[in-house]
């Protein structure tokens, strides 16, 4: 038996290639086809057993590129509105980077990458695109130091934007690395504000030109000073957000920055309506075709029944139309002629003459 | 060899020759453990050396359709090794695990030396780095892989009582 198999083999070893393939093919289509199965899946398995160590880092980075991209687009939506602000001002700033204090807790001071190389004076404002920011402090060649708004030192003489009233601005800080919040002190007990009004800088004091806004009202908080109220104020620049800065020269100080920050909400609030408008006339546009249509169908529907055309659905009855009754129409033709004087009244010769005509 | 030794040893056949169709390409070794080399040589032991070398052949010749090119190859080491595992079966019937793990060594070994000679794809070097190498390391795991099986497997592989 050991002769037959062995010869057998050998035999199937010598075969051609012509006849050898057949058998296996054969052989692969049914004993073989059930376990060529498994091997594939076993095969399959153990490719996706390889992959998913670098599949799984894919995704890891995937993701972590996902999550940076909402701060990339915040920076980007920043980094414009800072272009747009130095459009605006078109001369005597200092764009400059704004790096937080030394501490995570510290919201108070900052450290500008603009010096006095480049112009930096001491008390310059430092603005952003949203407001004021703070104010230097110190210059060196290089680099300087500034104070947030949250610094308790830090105060700005402020108004609103109708100048109805005036104040001190400052830090609302219950302690000196918690303030998030500003107060209005000091405007005059007969004044009252209302919530959400802008306060701007005045312009009073010679280091804020006039017209930086510096927050809105919210509300009124009391306090010991009887003879003038103070506002809580929420501030248009919050130090966390501060990134990039611009850092006002004296001389454009001086000359004022009127219309820089109100031109750039003016543009906001009219873009705003411009798109509500649109929106409101597309609604009513849609709402007509709609109604339109209904009736449409309704008549439709009563002429193929063969009844009486049913009202619309908006309610609105149509009333029977009266017989027309003999009147005189030498008035009536007046009065439709006084109510339409302006599409008639044209210069005759403005209509027959063509142009290039010569009269 | 009764029905019951008979269908208990095809369970484990079938068992084996699916572990080699399944959990080999999912290790994916360079020196392969050969699970077929394995049901083999526990179905030869209990039929006859004619029946063995039959078996041998079929197996062989089946698992050479994978690869026409080398057809027959291992249809004639898997009928050796069959046929003399079958000759051998007082030796395997010893319940010592060291001793079913050196034949196991020696039939995969065996197996290998004439399918590589036979199929004649490899030759000089590599010939030799396969044999004296690769055939050795893929031996030592079969044999291990052997080993296992038989103490997980006993109450399938035990002669019948009866």
């Amino acid at each position: 038996m050991l002769a037959v198999c062995v010869a057998l083999a050998l035999i199937t070893r010598l075969l051609p290639v012509s006849l050898r393939t057949p058998i296996s093919s054969g052989l692969r289509r049914t004993v073989l086809a059930p376990l060529v199965m498994l091997q594939e899946r076993s095969e399959l398995s153990r490719r996706a057993l390889l992959l998913s160590g670098p599949t799984t880092q894919m995704r890891d980075s995937v993701t972590m590129r996902a999550l940076t991209v909402a701060s990339l687009e915040a920076e980007n939506d920043r980094l414009r509105q800072v272009i747009g602000l130095g459009s605006r001002l078109k001369w005597g700033f200092v764009p400059a980077e704004a790096l937080h204090g030394r501490s995570v807790r510290d919201v108070t001071t900052l450290t500008l990458t603009a010096g006095s190389n480049a112009g930096v004076e001491r008390m310059s404002p430092v603005v952003s695109a949203e407001g004021l920011v703070g104010v230097v402090e110190n210059v060196d060649p290089t680099m300087s130091q500034g104070l947030f708004w949250t610094h308790p030192d830090f105060r700005v003489s402020a108004m609103t934007e109708d100048a109805s009233a005036f104040g001190i601005v400052q830090a609302h800080a219950p302690s000196a690395t918690s303030a998030y919040m500003m107060e209005l002190r000091g405007v005059p007990f007969r004044t009252n504000l209302a919530a959400g009004a802008l306060v701007i800088s005045s312009g009073l004091g010679g280091v804020w030109p006039r017209g930086i806004p510096i927050g809105r009202i919210v509300q009124e908080i009391k306090t010991a000073e009887a003879w003038a109220r103070t506002y809580l104020v929420r501030p248009a620049v919050f130090p966390a957000d501060v990134t990039t800065v611009m850092i006002l020269k004296p001389d454009r100080g001086a000359k004022g920055v009127d219309n820089v920050w109100t031109s750039a909400a003016g543009i906001t609030a009219a873009t705003n309506r411009i798109i509500g408008a649109g929106d409101s006339l597309a609604r009513t546009a849609a709402l007509a075709e709609a109604a339109a249509r209904r009736a449409s169908v309704s008549a439709d529907s009563a002429r193929a029944v063969g009844g009486v055309v049913p009202p619309p659905a908006g309610g609105i009855i149509q009333a029977p139309r009266p017989r027309p009754r003999p009147v005189d129409t030498t008035n009536t033709q007046q009065q439709q002629q006084s109510d339409t004087a302006r599409v008639l009244q044209v210069p005759e010769d403005s209509v027959t003459t063509r142009p290039g005509a010569v009269r | 060899m009764n029905w019951g030794s008979f269908f208990r040893g095809l369970i484990s056949f079938i068992i084996l020759v699916v572990l080699h169709y399944t959990l080999r390409p999912l290790l994916g070794w360079r020196a392969p453990i050969d699970f077929m080399l394995i049901a083999v040589l526990l179905l030869s032991i209990r039929v006859r050396p004619g029946a063995a070398a039959i078996i041998g052949f079929i197996v062989g010749l089946i698992s050479d359709s994978l690869t026409p090119d080398s057809l027959g190859a291992a249809a004639i080491a898997m009928t050796l090794v069959a046929y003399t595992a079958s000759w051998l079966k007082a030796v395997f019937f010893a319940d010592n695990l060291a001793l079913n793990a050196f034949f196991f060594f020696v039939g995969k070994w065996m197996f290998d030396i004439v399918y590589f000679v036979g199929e004649q794809r490899l030759d000089g070097v590599q010939l030799v780095q396969q044999i004296f190498l690769w055939s050795p390391l893929s031996a030592a795991a079969t044999a291990v892989a052997g080993v296992l099986l038989i103490v997980m497997m006993r109450p399938l592989l035990e002669p019948s009582q009866a």
